[in-house]
Formats: C-alpha cells, structure tokens, sequence
C-alpha cells in the first residue's frame, strides 16, 4: 500500500511520463503498435500482423493492469506455499534446470472486442488485436507442485501473485486457477516466448500460461503461488472477469450472484484482410483470417460473400490443436461488380459455433460475433 | 400580467441547463483536475479513449475515490468527461506508438 506521503512523489512521475507519452510514445522491443493507455501500456496489435501462425514477440499485444515492476534475475524467487506438503523458493537458475514443456497456444484478453458492443462499458476498447499466438516453454506447474511436496488435500485453488503493486489503493492484481486446470500437463510456468527469455513487458522472468483461459489468468511477473481451498477475495477474482451464468438485456446489469468466473474462452474467428469497406477491381480476392476455440480445436470456418444467406468452408491451416489458432483462407472471385457483405464464422471441437451477435454482458467480456465486413467490387 | 407561455418556458430552461451543463469554465476546471488527480497510476489515454454515459462516469470517479485517487472537483471532473467522452462521440482515433524495436 502507498501513503500519502509517497503519493506525491508518485503524482509527479506519473505526470511527467503522462507528458512524455502525449507526445510520443516509444515501447521498446516494440514495432509500432495502437496506443490504448501510455502509461502502463496497453498496446493492440494491428490486424495486418496476423499473417502468420506465430505472433512475433516485437508485435504482440500487451495489457498491463499495473506498473510493470523491474525485476532483478539473480535475486529472483517463486514461493510456493499454504496447502502443499512443504513450501518452496526456487530460484530462476532452478526453475530452468526443471523439465521444460513446450506449448503453443493463443492468449487473448476476455475483453478484446469490447469496443463493439453496445450499450458501452468502462474497460479499454479493444477492437480485434488483443490477441496473439506464440510458442511458450517452461516447467509445468504440476512440477512445481511436486517441488513443494504436492498438493495437500481439500486445496482447491492455487493464486498466483506478479510482483506488480496497485498505486495508491488500486488493488494488486491477484488471480486464482483452479487445480484442476493447474495440474493439466499444458498448464506453465513460461520462462521463454517464441524461443526468447520472457520480454519484460510480458511478465520476465516467469508468467503463468493457462491454454485456453482468458489473458487474465496468465499472470505475469509471478513471485507467489499459494495453494488454498477457496479463490482469492481480492477485486480481479471476486468483481473483474466474470461473465453472467444468465444473460440480460443489453445495458441492464445482473444480479451480482448471478456472476461467475470466465474460464475457457469462446470459439472465434475474424478477418485479417481485407480491411473493411476495401474496394478491389473485379477479380479473384483471397479473403484471410485467424480462428481459436479457448480449449478446444478449430473445426470448421465458413465464409459467406451474400451477408450469411449462404456459405462455403474456407481453407484452413495444417496445425490442428487444442488451444492454438488457425489461419483461414478463402479465394473468391466475384461475378459482378458491386457492394458484398462478407461474413466468417468458426466452428470447433466441442460443437461451438460462433453466434450472429455475442450477448452484451457488464464488462464487454467474450465478444465472438460473426464478424461482417463491406467489401466493394468495382468494374 | 400575461401568462407565460409553458412551451417557451420550457425550451428556455432546457436552454438554461444545456448553457450550464457546457459551461466551458467548469470543463476547463474538470481538465485541469484530471491532469492533477488521474495521472499518479494511470496515463490520460485509457480515459480519453473511451466512450461512456454521464452515469458510467460517475461510477467510474466512484470507483477511482475508493482506490485512493484525491479527486477535489469532482463536479468538474464529471462534467468535463461526461461532455468530452461521451457515447455519441465518435470513437477515438488510436495512434501508433513509435519504432521501438531498436531499445530492448
């Protein structure tokens, strides 16, 4: 907790970087990305980025709850502790010498696409690029476990704590999974991405990978894993990341009760190009894009050129797995000039296909519309 | 003494309220309080880049009170995001950030 007494110091840092990043804003290890907060930086990548199976590091998305805090390799320490058979500190040195598991997966923020929905909702207005897929490599958290003496009976939950700290009295950004998610063999401690250590952006030197759950869960800069039987009380378990077991009508606000934790993410599939309401001379067009279904596989992706009255399967790329996207492609040549309304919708593993509208809920969490774009033709 | 027409008298107050409620003082103030009061956790872009009802301010400057901010004018403060931030104004432009590849 910060006193009055550090907030003015605070204050002026803050307003001095606030200045700063008015004028410009220059993240490194970045290429240009959209600019959704400066100070900390929450940064979408733009659609043209995702041409490719793996999203590089230099253009991934970042959401930052908090200051990102400096973290020092050599006096780096993860406690694991309450309900395990002997609480632990490793250090990175022992986490590295760990068996590492490698995981390809996508992570998406729960509230990417929320600029779409209507009524609005406070939250940053992601569009499409809070998204990315990369390859992740460190020890699975059922190792750590099993460092700490195992899971002790009746725990039902492990939270994890970054070393980030709320400013003022924001509060610290603490997340609980549970065990049963935290024992499967996919689930990390991620020391690399795409075959580098952890940028520090995004949680160096060790971030939790949950495949398959929203990005809230993959906390990053992680110094404490507690095992316990209930989740942690703090806001981002007990308020934030929550979606309504029972929907309600646009703008009106469910019963707090009626509230549950967001897990697994949606199947979801979006146009990369072309962008909307682009104009082309008539002619062959390749329509492309990515598709993901949280835990499960990308079955099937559809495209319709005539606003959903009919569709055809587009071409999908070979990596067929559970937590990863998929690239799509579909090649269409128009008959006639004129004014198309091109339409994409996923189907996955679990029998999920997207809806024509994601229902509104308080917090613009899970938006996985089909999406439709303009698309003219021209003589 | 002529009895006011009622329908002029209505068009006149919502003049009055519309007049006060864009009060380019009280905006000015409520600019000048968010630069003081938001800036110690958070840069201004996340508030400036959002789109929200007078009502979903007002809870939001709630929320902010209860996790420390030292908001002095907050009349001020709502009237200038309710007025500058609100859901009929178009979305905001995002920028890019600049090259940063060369510093890691």
């Amino acid at each position: 907790m910060i006193s009055r007494r550090t907030w003015v110091p605070l204050a002026a840092i803050g307003f001095a970087k606030t200045l700063r990043a008015q004028k410009e804003l220059t993240v490194a290890g970045k290429k240009p990305l959209l600019v959704l907060n400066d100070f900390p930086e929450d940064l979408e990548t733009p659609a043209e980025y995702f041409d490719r199976w793996i999203t590089p590091n230099d253009v991934f998305f970042v959401r930052q709850h908090l200051p990102r805090p400096k973290m020092d390799p050599s006096s780096y320490r993860l406690e694991i502790s309450g309900m395990v058979g002997s609480p632990v500190q490793l250090s990175l040195e022992e986490l590295r010498k760990l068996p590492q598991t490698t995981v390809v997966a996508t992570l998406e923020c729960a509230g990417n696409g929320r600029s779409y929905y209507r009524p609005r909702m406070p939250g940053l207005p992601w569009s499409k690029g809070a998204i990315g897929n990369a390859e992740w490599r460190g020890p699975r958290i059922s190792d750590l476990l099993k460092k700490a003496g195992g899971v002790a009976s009746g725990a039902q939950y492990g939270t994890f704590d970054g070393a980030d700290v709320g400013l003022a009295q924001t509060p610290d950004f603490i997340r609980s999974v549970p065990v049963r998610k935290l024992l499967h063999p996919a689930t990390i401690l991620a020391l690399e991405m795409n075959g580098e250590p952890l940028p520090e952006l995004h949680g160096f030197p060790a971030r939790l990978v949950v495949p398959g759950w929203d990005g809230a869960s993959w906390v990053k800069w992680v110094t404490k894993i507690v095992l316990s039987e209930k989740p942690d009380s703090g806001f981002y378990m007990a308020t934030a990341y929550k979606y309504p077991r029972r929907l309600t009508p646009p703008g009106v606000p469910p019963r707090p009760e009626e509230m549950e934790s967001i897990e697994g993410m949606a199947v979801k599939s979006f146009f990369t190009k072309p962008a909307r309401e682009a104009k082309f001379k008539l002619g062959p067009v390749l329509l492309q894009g990515v598709a993901w279904a949280g835990e499960h596989r990308v079955l099937r992706v559809e495209v319709s050129v005539d606003g959903g009255a009919s569709w055809r399967q587009a071409r999908l790329s070979p990596q067929n797995l559970p937590f990863a996207w998929r690239l799509w492609s579909f090649e269409w040549t128009p008959r006639a000039p004129g004014y198309y309304l091109a339409c994409v919708r996923a189907t996955d593993s679990a029998g999920r296909t997207q809806p024509i509208e994601a229902p509104w809920n308080p917090s613009g969490y899970l938006w996985n519309s089909i999406e439709r774009i303009g698309l003219l033709v021209e003589a | 003494m002529p009895v006011p027409n009622m329908r002029v008298l209505f068009c006149f107050t919502i003049l009055l309220v519309a007049g006060l409620a864009a009060d380019p003082s009280l905006i000015e103030k409520g600019k000048a309080e968010e630069r003081r009061a938001c800036v110690g956790c958070h840069g201004l872009q996340i508030i400036h880049v959002q789109r929200l009802s007078r009502a979903v301010w007002d809870r939001e400057l709630t929320k902010m009170v209860n996790w420390g901010a030292q908001i002095r004018e907050r009349e001020a403060l709502l009237e200038y995001l309710a007025t500058s931030f609100s859901e009929d104004k178009p979305p905001a432009e995002l920028r890019l950030s600049a090259e940063g590849t060369a510093r890691k």
